[in-house]
């Protein structure tokens, strides 16, 4: 691999605008994880039991592919994706390839979506609560959609305490009840559960595609990539230790335990005396949770408004709210049937857009240097020609 | 208005009474000692007369001011060195020479020479006398102000165990010089700004230059230049005005009443605002953090002023959310309290008529009133009006089945906590209701949803250049060490980053 020349730091004082490579990391790390600490623990159970481990790191690995590309693209162009589409295709490729994006981001966030407003009213309330009880979150995210990427990335700085706070309170109250042993033997079950396992889960793991927008917006200089692929892991770690803690608490009645985190801290001895004080470490978490589901959405947005304009910012997060807010109004009673949909017939979407994309991506990167065209040093990210605001 | 003053003495003192008509605005005839008419024009009760008398009247009562050919040749060498006397000249010394004649007699520190009749409206109603000599087209603005002003006091909203206890008062010149007499540098910068079309306060935007980041002074500057006010009574209106978002419930202007604290504060690269006739000096930028410390923090161990920060942080969530995980425990997810608290509870609010939300609402509500009515209230009233709220009404509210006890404990300590951080107390009862409502209708969620909604609107405002929620957002390692941890002075050897200031070293070791 020849040497390329390092980016240059770029100067802070004047790219207040840009986010930072460690805001990257914590969001990488710190939120991301919490969306897998949900539905996904149960559904690995259901297929894998005690092999839950390996479809959830073949999950990671696929991921991770696909978070490589990114980085690989970034770290020997210094462009981001957007950048490098709208010079190699054109504009309107550009505008066609935000479009899709944002399609993808939509589609991503609706499982998520009806799993987190499924266990906001498990988790939050003891009586059934209304209907509308989750219309708030829809404010919250409509309130994002309109503020840029940079501060949900502030937000990421807020969440490596929050998370390790609540992170390590749940891991510590329920792993001293947790059975290790049955976890073993390992590769107990048939390839095919295991694959069955990572497809009934694409769903929830796809993310790799969701940093793709911060990439293009952030102060990446060459390194960065071993930094945020390192912070990956480590968030891949945290979803181990909690699958590995999880199973260990439930066993066989694992695959019948919804919304994880939330249940498995209630055995803590120390709880009979004092109250369910897990409650509000799983009420930060929440607050990560909502975070990490309102991320595709906001996402959705910012592509939008990069196909439409600035000055719609307003209108099309309304929009994209509103429809959003209808659907889990009205499609929540058919949760089973989306459900069994997202997982068995329309997973394969998922890792074709978050791995597709950034190979296809690479693969155009290669083509044109296998083209003769002189590659461009590594230089100082742009603020992709107005993405990034 | 542009008229300068004429010759004629009786006119210009008349046309400065037309432009003040005020019934306070004097003026004082004398002579000197060869007959010419002299006025001077005051304001009063806020000059000191017998200054005037000493100082300016009696002096040109014994001057003689008639011209002599040395005083004239003196005068005009000043110009032309080899002039000689000629008396056909048509006098054009002799103006000069009044004028150097009157000036060496008057022997006043703030002395100002002025011939522009809006220039002299304004300094009489600044309190300072204008001087007209009949003759003379200019007339002399002397300092001799005597307004009415307290003495230096511990300021009653920052006391201080340890420290310095000295807080500002209302002359802005006092205050300014508090600051000087701890800044001894000539780099701390005083620019002088009449704001208020009507009562032309002055403001003193104090820094220090080459520690200050200027981009941030130049825009401070701009900001209070733009400001179109009819009158500024309080320093809290230029807070207003010149907060980044001007309807957030969260303050984004510092506040001090005390000197030593304004100085640390310009020292650390910040720009500070004095508003004459207000004690609270201003500012900026501000963050968040800033209301969590206190002055003594500095004072004291660094492993104390830790604890004590942290305390106050956990106190004021306490503050703002204990009354809404109380409500939201009643009525959404009983779990959340113990077995045994929990039937407690139950067995103090069965019978009650109000809801449990209700019932916190009624308690919140009435701990609002009685602080109200306790801070208006004069003193010994007050202290009555504390004995009868907490002890009558609480005591007789929860025998007579209107409330529990519970919600008068939970209450209790969230007003408690509530003031380990007065500069957080408006805030805070705004936030705390907004809480209560939303646990009253969405429980837990809505306490959640509300917490990362409200930390999200933070993340978002920044102001001249720093964000509110810094140093934890964006995370910056350097400046957590004087956050809500507080390190020692070996720890502090940088100015905080979120501040740009132009000198990064505040402290070195030898």
């Amino acid at each position: 691999m020849k040497h390329v020349q390092r980016i240059p730091a770029p100067d802070k004082s004047k790219n207040i605008a840009l986010i930072n490579t460690r805001q990257l990391c914590f969001l990488t790390a710190f939120i991301l994880p919490v969306s897998k600490l949900l539905e996904t623990p149960s559904l690995f159970a259901k297929n894998a039991l005690g092999d839950l481990l390996l479809p959830a790191f073949l999950q990671f690995l696929l991921q991770f592919i696909g978070l490589f590309a990114l980085l690989f693209i970034t770290e020997k162009t210094g462009k981001s994706i957007f950048q490098l589409i709208e010079e190699k295709l054109g504009g309107i490729a550009l505008k066609v390839f935000c479009s899709l994006l944002a399609v993808y981001y939509l589609f991503f966030a609706l499982l998520p979506l009806l799993d987190a407003e499924k266990f906001i009213h498990a988790v939050f309330y003891d009586t059934a609560p209304s209907r509308f009880t989750f219309t708030p979150f829809f404010f919250l995210s409509a309130f994002a959609c309109v503020k840029s990427l940079r501060h949900f990335s502030r937000m990421a700085d807020l969440c490596l305490p929050l998370f390790l706070i609540s992170f390590v309170g749940i891991i510590f109250m329920s792993a001293g009840e947790s059975d290790f042993e049955a976890l073993l033997p390992w590769f107990e079950f048939p390839a095919s559960k295991i694959v069955s396992a990572v497809k009934n889960t694409t769903a929830h793991f796809s993310d790799a595609l969701l940093l793709l927008p911060f990439l293009g917006s952030s102060d990446y200089q060459k390194g960065d990539g071993k930094k945020i692929s390192a912070a990956f892991w480590l968030g891949a770690f945290f979803v181990f230790v909690f699958l590995a803690v999880f199973y260990g608490i439930y066993t066989t009645l694992a695959p019948r335990q919804h919304y994880a985190f939330s249940k498995v801290a209630q055995y803590f001895s120390a709880l009979k005396t004092v109250g369910r004080v897990d409650l509000l470490l799983v009420y930060l978490l929440t607050a990560i949770l909502l975070l990490s589901t309102l991320l595709p959405i906001l996402l959705s947005v910012f592509c939008l408004r990069t196909v439409f304009g600035e000055k719609f910012s307003m209108v099309l997060s309304i929009v994209i709210n509103g429809g959003l807010f209808a659907f889990v109004l009205y499609c929540n009673k058919y949760y089973n049937f989306l459900y069994g949909l997202f997982t068995d017939r329309l997973w394969w979407i998922f890792p074709a857009f978050s791995v597709g994309i950034p190979l296809f991506c690479l693969l155009l990167l290669i083509g044109n240097r296998k083209g003769g065209k002189p590659r461009q040093k590594g230089k100082k990210l742009k603020q992709g020609v107005g993405y990034a605001r | 208005m542009n008229t300068k003053i004429t010759k004629n003495l009786q006119n210009n003192v008349t046309l400065l009474k037309e432009l003040l008509p005020a019934e306070d605005v004097l003026t004082y005839f004398f002579h000197t000692k060869d007959g010419t008419a002299c006025a001077i024009v005051y304001a009063d009760g806020i000059v000191n007369k017998q200054l005037l008398g000493e100082l300016v009247a009696r002096p040109l009562n014994r001057l003689s001011l008639s011209v002599t050919k040395e005083e004239v040749c003196e005068i005009a060498k000043n110009d032309d060195s080899r002039y000689e006397f000629n008396k056909n000249d048509g006098g054009r010394y002799d103006l000069k020479v009044l004028e150097h004649k009157i000036k060496t007699a008057l022997l006043f520190p703030e002395l100002k020479e002025e011939s522009a009749f809006n220039t002299l409206v304004k300094e009489v109603l600044d309190g300072n006398s204008v001087l007209m000599v009949d003759g003379l087209t200019t007339a002399w603005v002397i300092g001799a102000k005597a307004l009415p002003t307290r003495t230096v006091t511990e300021p009653p909203t920052d006391v201080a165990i340890k420290g310095p206890r000295e807080g500002f008062i209302e002359d802005v010149k006092t205050n300014m010089s508090l600051v000087r007499k701890r800044l001894k540098t000539p780099n701390l910068r005083f620019e002088l700004q009449k704001v208020g079309k009507q009562s032309d306060t002055n403001v003193a935007i104090c820094y220090l230059d080459g520690v200050c980041n200027a981009e941030n002074k130049k825009k401070i500057l701009s900001k209070l230049k733009k400001i179109d006010i009819d009158c500024i009574v309080d320093s809290s209106y230029l807070a207003t005005l010149l907060a980044p978002r001007t309807h957030s419930i969260f303050k984004q202007v510092g506040t001090t009443e005390k000197p030593d604290i304004f100085c640390a504060k310009l020292a650390e690269g910040r720009v500070g605002l004095l508003v004459d006739g207000s004690p609270i000096a201003l500012t900026l930028p501000f963050i968040l953090t800033e209301d969590l410390q206190t002055s003594e923090d500095y004072f004291i161990s660094p492993f104390m002023a830790t604890i004590f920060r942290t305390m106050r942080f956990f106190a004021l969530v306490v503050a703002l959310l204990l009354p809404a995980f109380y409500v939201t425990a009643q009525l959404f997810k009983l779990q959340l309290l113990p077995l045994g608290l929990t039937l407690t509870i139950a067995g103090s609010v069965q019978g009650l008529p109000l809801s449990p939300s209700m019932e916190i609402f009624v308690v919140v509500l009435l701990l609002e009133i009685l602080k109200e009515a306790s801070t208006r209230m004069p003193k010994y009233v007050g202290m009555s009006l504390s004995v009868v709220g907490a002890l009558v009404l609480g005591e007789t509210a929860v025998n007579a089945g209107i409330l529990s006890t519970p919600a008068i404990i939970v209450v209790a300590i969230s007003g408690i906590c509530l003031y380990t951080v007065p500069n957080f107390v408006e805030t805070g009862s705004i936030l705390r209701w907004v809480f209560l409502l939303v646990a009253g209708s969405e429980g837990g969620f809505g306490i959640v949803i509300l917490s990362t909604f409200l930390l999200y609107y933070l993340v978002s405002a920044d102001g001249f250049g720093a964000p509110l929620l810094s140093p934890f957002s964006p995370l910056c390692m350097d400046d957590l060490k004087d956050s809500t941890l507080k390190y020692g002075f070996s720890g502090l050897e940088n100015r905080p980053i979120f501040l740009s200031s132009n000198n990064k070293t505040r402290f070195r070791r030898k």
